[in-house]
């Protein structure tokens, strides 16, 4: 190994650090965009349009969409959940004009829906970083 | 709108969802892939109902 070798090692560990940092970042805020980064087109299509349809089907059906500082830890851990779908979170604030109705087991589904569309889209920005970082295929 | 949906129609969408993002998550040739969907989305729908059936003697 020559000395530019070694010197170019470091170098180009930390600007894959960076790229897997914004590809993390990507994903997160637009499903499917960490993966489309990367080229990899069934990942990023199933992310986008999965979360997307949770998200939709969750407003629709006038799931609980938790905002920050609500009432408890619960409804804490609910934010944090719902956030996790990045900007479709502010979709879904957007379609659920009349508030939600959790008096139906409609709405108790659509709550779920929509957190599970946040945690599922921070697994799959988790996974397009880990990706970006070379350590999944 | 409010959008009105059975209890399993709610299930399967739920179901199908999270099982297809599992498969193109964790697995990469289409054939493994399409398999593992219709493994999860299987043992989704069995989960569900079997816990369903479960409850059934304490609902009443």
């Amino acid at each position: 190994m020559t000395d530019e070798t070694i010197a170019a090692a470091p170098q180009t560990d930390s600007r894959r650090d960076g790229f897997a940092a914004v590809v993390g970042v990507a994903g997160w805020l637009v499903p499917g965009l960490g993966h489309a980064l990367q080229k990899m087109w069934g990942r990023a299509a199933a992310c986008f349009l999965a979360v997307g349809a949770l998200v939709i089907l969750g407003a629709s059906m006038r799931g609980n969409i938790f905002a920050w500082r609500d009432a408890d830890a619960f409804a804490t851990l609910g934010y944090v959940a719902d956030i996790g779908s990045g900007s479709f979170y502010l979709l879904a604030k957007s379609m659920e004009k009349n508030g939600p109705d959790v008096s139906r087991s409609e709405g108790d589904y659509a709550t779920r829906f929509l957190a599970a569309a946040g945690v599922l889209n921070l697994l799959a920005a988790l996974h397009a970083y880990e990706a970006a970082k070379g350590r999944k295929a | 709108m409010t959008l009105h949906v059975t209890h399993f129609q709610a299930m399967f969408a739920f179901a199908t969802v999270i099982s297809v993002v599992f498969g193109f998550l964790s697995r990469r040739p289409p054939l493994e892939r399409l398999k593992y969907i219709a493994w999860s989305l299987f043992l989704f729908l069995l989960v569900g109902i079997g816990i369903g059936w479960l409850m059934y003697p304490f609902s009443r």
